[in-house]
């Protein structure tokens, strides 16, 4: 039972972080209809860049890891704008989606090449700034890093809502994804607020990654495998649902660790898939997704 | 075909057979192998990228289920080849079913993302399910026995030159056929393709499963060719590989698909030699350079368009020379060639030459119109009520708004029945709830006694129901003929094997569908234009085309949506008598449109719209003379120009 | 204040507007009228920017505007309440209104009091007073139509263009939202109304512009238009060439 507990706990935590990474593909989503395929890559680069700022790699440490987050958060945000000016603005500038999924993917290849070329190939360590001891809870050893995640993945999210909701440029994103000409007759930018959704997506991805590591195996390749993780979210949860991809990760998290646990490692992957398969054949638009009437 | 290509394709063909001859380097001939193998691949993966449009993410563990469903059959069950290879086309087959069924059935990126997912767990499962697949250890084969007699390196060359060139000519003909044609409309215009009885939805799963197949033979061959299969190779690497050798290449080409199976194969020993590649790099550079200094100096483009791959290259070759070896930044080559040829190199290299010798590409021409043959055979005038299309209630609400609200409709069979009223009254909404598009959120419509609420517009049309669109939705890239024998895709009763070797009974019914669409073109005036593109004919002539495409379907209804928007007062008049001949051959005629002349012209009926409902109905000059009309049109509560017993003066009907 | 001179406009290869010019004096309310595919709302398109122009000229108080992106448009003071409504479904009325403000807060255009601005313009529309915190998307055609307009009127425009505001209202509503539209031309605010009812349109507007297959057929002071016979022969057909 114990064992169960633990297994449900860093279910939910692995699980928070696929939705932080879903949560960036459905703001992007919503704006501009095109997704990120290297979110991940997103992710990792935020992880590695905080190795290089908060670990020996590159001569460090330069500061605590607290002070790293804001500017891996930065350095985020300046990726997800190159990804968007380089790979996606050209593709609906030619309306083809063929354009966006192929560029952005062949941008997270350069990416991760990139980064396995600085930061090498081999796993590497992250120091994690929380005492390592768990504790206890109704039995069950969790620890402490685990709940920063699920409290840090919880905030960005919440934080992101509310800009959505109190502030006026927030309003002018939710308005964009609504009717982007709209948008346009009330002087809102759009093309900027696409860019700056990219932003703020990859920012998100970032700061995931360095809310992750310390827990996980850091490395150049931790990236694919999270965004497509990221995208069996997105199908479960609907990719336009917030609360959907926090339901939607959570099951999948919970379901890959405990199928690690109970079958084997290896097969940890499949369930992801599985149920990805189901979703889309039972409800395509997600268990929180709504379907849209198409108007012709 | 004609002797130029028959020439070179025979050229082609004798060098593919010679080769182990003229080089016998076991090594070479093994790398042309692999070429060979990654063409027969990439033929399939050019159907579903190159022109149905989406994107498979998978294919390289598509390709793996055909390796190991041979290893496994071969070394495992003890079988021979020709077990092995049929299972791993069937079993890959039905993998790609199982991906493209769900995924394929909503718009967006799912196809990518679970094909994706899907190359990924296949990769992972053939890891570890070693009781079958060995794991990481891998499976050794032998070359498959022909007679008893086991093949040598260069006699299984042989064979799989052979595969190729079957596998070639099959997916030939599968693109040449009605099949072909199908995948192209679908991709153009996938409203139209749908309302012309080609469910999109199936054609897209179609093209996938097919391609599927051929992943599984190329995999099969692959096992064999290779001897030793393990799971490392199949990896996503792997699939962006194929992409990128089928967008370099040339999409909608099989030369396309083997200089991209070229490419790619020789890039790796490429970028393994730093001295070959650094003379690329220049020589890529300058090319860069100097086609932009041509262009910008013939003002074909401008300075910010050729900025990118001039400043690419040039700093392609500077790293390069800074670099010792190019191997640690292979994948960011690849990663970098791709985002080139997907933003400058749309149609590949094969279309980038095409273009400059001044070529399109190939399309089916046209037969002259045999004398006698009728643009309206197969349509049966049929005997039956006389009531041919009831509306009944139909409430369409979007939100809270009511675009239909309980419209009650009938239209007689064989008349010409007009559908008037001010914008936003609901004609165009009544015309997509009767084609199936939109689902009324009330109440029923009946064609010919049976109820169609509720069916996709692919089987509307073939119930007999055929329509125009406001805005022309014409399949662009093919030519006015092909965009009949779409209209006439009903018509072929043949299978997708019979369209992969063009069997007799294909060609009959190609042979069938071409006069019939020769004698619809000359209906409508564009017997003269039959081989050019739809995308570049006058508007006025799209419009007809449209027409013309629509009574392939032999329907007894067609729907016209605004048919005389646009247009000038000739062409008007011609089509006026166009829907004159149709309306003679007993087919009847729903008319949306605002010229009013062209509605007292030729309906005998109209019935008009206003806020979602019906407020008048009856003979064109009753209509034109109602008050509620007249009110509906113009405005009447404030302030009258014309008001029920204050006709203004230019009202007679004329 | 809004001037246009010789404007083409076409969607692919329809040549929809063949060289039309207008002009929309200040605190005047001027009527572009026309039966359906005439060509009204690519002319609205055309001159906030949701359409490029072929050729021509779009001049807002004196400033070329055209070409320019909606956005940029619309910062420059020209308010577009397009066909259809096209209000943000998803979002409050009360955040459709302070939207319709929006390049007041980015500092495009002069800030003034928006607050003030948001309760004046809920004060002019009772309906959309009670409802001010309920989703856009659940309102009624009408309420909507009244939703647009008044998210036009908050960007404190030199220009509103009105696109077919009567579109699939029941005439009830539309008297009402004549009525409205009267109001704000009695306050002052310069409009280009475009319409289908061309009686209406004509009863409220200083001036009228009668558009026939994308050319000006004719133009006059709004009464003198409301007793033309070329005008209904524009709409039911009869009489003139194409």
């Amino acid at each position: 039972m114990d064992t169960l507990l633990q297994l449900v706990f860093s279910g939910i935590a692995l699980g928070m972080i696929y939705a932080v990474v879903d949560f960036g593909y459905q703001l992007t989503f919503a704006t501009s209809g095109t997704l990120n395929f290297g979110q991940g890559e997103a992710l990792m680069l935020g992880a590695l860049v905080g190795l290089s700022l908060v670990g020996t790699i590159h001569g460090g440490p330069y500061m605590s890891y607290w002070l790293m987050i804001p500017i891996v958060v930065v350095f985020g945000a300046l990726q997800g704008m190159f990804v968007e000016w380089i790979a996606v603005r050209p593709a609906i500038r030619i309306k083809s989606e063929f354009g966006w999924i192929m560029s952005t993917i062949a941008l997270a290849i350069i990416f991760k090449n990139v980064a396995e070329n600085i930061w090498g190939k081999d796993v590497l360590p992250f120091p994690s700034p929380l005492s390592s001891t768990p504790f206890e809870v109704f039995g069950a050893k969790v620890q402490t890093m685990q709940v920063a995640v699920i409290v840090g993945a919880l905030l960005i999210m919440a934080a992101v809502e509310l800009f959505n909701r109190k502030s006026i440029y927030g309003k002018a994103v939710v308005a964009t994804a609504s009717d982007r000409d709209a948008a346009g007759l009330m002087g809102i930018n759009t093309r900027m607020v696409i860019t700056f959704s990219y932003a703020l997506s990859s920012a998100t991805a970032a700061f995931a990654g360095a809310l992750i590591a310390p827990l996980t195996l850091t490395s150049a390749t931790m990236g694919a495998s999270l965004g497509l993780k990221a995208f069996a979210v997105a199908i479960i949860g609907g990719l336009t649902s917030g609360v959907g991809a926090i339901v939607g990760g959570i099951i999948l998290g919970v379901a890959e660790t405990a199928t690690g646990y109970y079958l084997s490692t290896g097969y940890k992957e499949v369930p992801g898939l599985v149920l990805l398969l189901l979703v889309l054949a039972i409800k395509p638009s997600g268990l929180f997704g709504k379907t849209a009437i198409k108007k012709v | 075909m004609n002797l130029k290509l028959l020439l070179a394709s025979l050229l082609a063909l004798v060098a593919l057979f010679a080769f182990p001859t003229l080089v016998p380097n076991p090594y070479y001939i093994h790398l042309a192998e692999t070429i060979l193998i990654y063409a027969i691949l990439l033929f399939g993966l050019d159907i579903v990228v190159g022109y149905t449009g989406q994107v498979s993410l998978g294919h390289a563990g598509l390709f793996g289920v055909g390796s190991y469903v041979t290893g496994v059959v071969v070394v495992k069950l003890g079988l021979a080849w020709y077990v092995a290879v049929p299972a791993s086309i069937a079993i890959a087959a039905l993998f790609g079913a199982v991906l493209a069924l769900p995924a394929l059935r909503v718009t967006g990126p799912y196809l990518a993302m679970v094909t994706l997912a899907f190359g990924t767990i296949i990769q992972i499962l053939i890891n570890e399910m070693t009781w079958l697949t060995e794991g990481p250890m891998g499976i050794t084969l032998t070359k498959p026995a022909l007679f008893g007699h086991e093949l040598n390196e260069v006699q299984y060359y042989y064979l799989v030159a052979a595969f190729m060139v079957a596998a070639l000519l099959v997916v030939h003909s599968l693109l040449k056929s009605h099949l072909g044609r199908a995948f192209e409309a679908l991709r153009d215009s996938p409203i139209a393709s749908d309302c012309m009885g080609v469910s999109v939805y199936r054609y897209k799963v179609y093209a996938f499963v097919i391609s599927a197949g051929f992943a599984g033979l190329a995999g099969s061959l692959y096992a064999y060719s290779e001897q030793y299969i393990s799971p490392n190779t199949y990896h996503f690497e792997l699939t962006i590989l194929f992409l990128l050798a089928v967008i370099m290449g040339g999409r909608k080409t099989r030369s396309g698909a083997l200089l991209g199976a070229v490419i790619v194969v020789l890039l790796p020993s490429l970028l393994a030699d730093i001295d070959l590649f650094r003379r690329i790099a220049v020589g890529a550079a300058v090319l860069a350079v100097v086609g932009s200094a041509i262009a910008l100096a013939r003002r074909r483009t401008t300075p910010r368009r050729v900025a990118v791959p001039v400043i690419a290259t040039l700093l392609l070759t500077a790293v390069s020379f800074k670099l010792d070896n190019m191997i640690d930044w292979r994948l960011t080559i690849f990663g970098l060639m791709t985002l080139f040829v997907v933003y400058y190199l749309q149609d590949g290299i094969v279309g980038f030459l095409r273009q400059l010798a001044g070529r399109g590409p190939r399309h089916a021409s046209a037969v002259a119109v045999s004398p006698g043959s009728d643009p309206f055979a197969g349509t049966a005038v049929a005997a039956g009520a006389s009531t041919l299309l009831q509306v009944d209630q139909v409430l369409m609400q979007f939100g809270g708004l009511k675009a239909l609200n309980r419209v009650d409709l009938t239209v007689m069979r064989q008349s010409v029945h007009g559908l008037i009223g001010p914008n936003g009254s609901g004609k165009s909404t009544m015309m997509n709830v009767l084609t199936g598009i939109y689902q009324p959120t009330a109440g029923t419509v009946a064609f010919e006694g049976a109820a169609i609420t509720g069916r996709t517009p692919a089987r509307i049309a073939l119930s007999g129901i055929a329509r125009t669109f406001q805005n022309v939705q014409l399949f662009g890239e093919m030519t006015a003929l092909e965009n009949v024998l779409v209209g006439l895709h009903h018509t072929f009763r043949s299978t997708v094997l019979d369209a992969m070797v063009h069997s007799p009974r294909y060609m009959r019914e190609e042979r069938a569908a071409r006069k019939r669409a020769a004698a619809i073109l000359a209906f409508v005036g564009l017997a003269d234009l039959a081989n050019e593109e739809a995308r570049n004919l006058p508007y006025g002539k799209q419009r007809l085309l449209e027409i013309g495409r629509a009574l392939g379907l032999n329907p007894q209804l067609l729907l016209l949506d605004e048919p005389a928007a646009g247009l000038t007062a000739p062409d008007i008049k011609e089509l006026i008598a166009i829907i004159r001949k149709i309306r003679a051959h007993g087919i009847t005629i729903v008319l949306i449109e605002h010229h009013m002349d062209v509605v007292m012209a030729i309906c005998d009926t109209v019935t008009v719209l206003d806020f979602g409902q019906k407020i008048a109905e009856g003979s064109p000059a009753a209509v034109q003379a109602d008050a509620k009309v007249i009110e509906a049109y113009l405005g009447g509560s404030v302030g009258s120009i014309s008001s029920p017993g204050n006709p203004a003066p230019h009202q007679v009907p004329g | 204040m809004l001037s246009i001179h010789n404007l083409q406009a076409a969607y692919g290869k329809v040549q929809v507007l063949h060289g039309i010019s207008l002009e929309v004096p200040k605190g005047q309310l001027v009527t572009l009228i026309g039966s359906n595919g005439a060509g009204k709302t690519t002319t609205m398109r055309a001159i906030s920017g949701m359409l490029k122009p072929q050729s021509g000229s779009v001049t807002l108080g004196g400033r070329d505007i055209t070409g320019l992106d909606s956005h940029q448009i619309a910062r420059a003071g020209l308010a577009h309440s397009p066909e259809g409504r096209r209000v943000f479904g998803n979002m409050t009325v009360t955040d459709n209104l302070l939207l319709g403000a929006f390049p007041r807060y980015a500092g495009a255009r002069p800030r003034g009091d928006i607050a003030r601005d948001l309760e004046q313009a809920l004060a002019l529309f009772p309906r959309l007073q009670e409802r001010r915190t309920q989703l856009a998307g659940t309102l009624s055609g009408g309420e909507q139509q009244m939703l647009a307009m008044a998210r036009a009127v908050m960007l404190n425009p030199e220009v509103v263009l009105l696109d077919e505001p009567s579109m699939g209202l029941a005439p009830i509503l539309v008297e009402e939202v004549f009525r409205i539209i009267a109001r704000l031309k009695s306050e002052g605010v310069t409009m280009l109304l475009v319409e289908q009812f061309a009686a209406a349109a004509l009863h409220v507007a200083d001036y009228g512009y009668v558009l026939e297959n994308g050319r000006i057929a004719v133009h006059g002071p709004a009464a003198q238009l409301q007793d033309d016979p070329k005008v209904v022969a524009a709409y039911l057909g009869g009489g003139q060439a194409h």
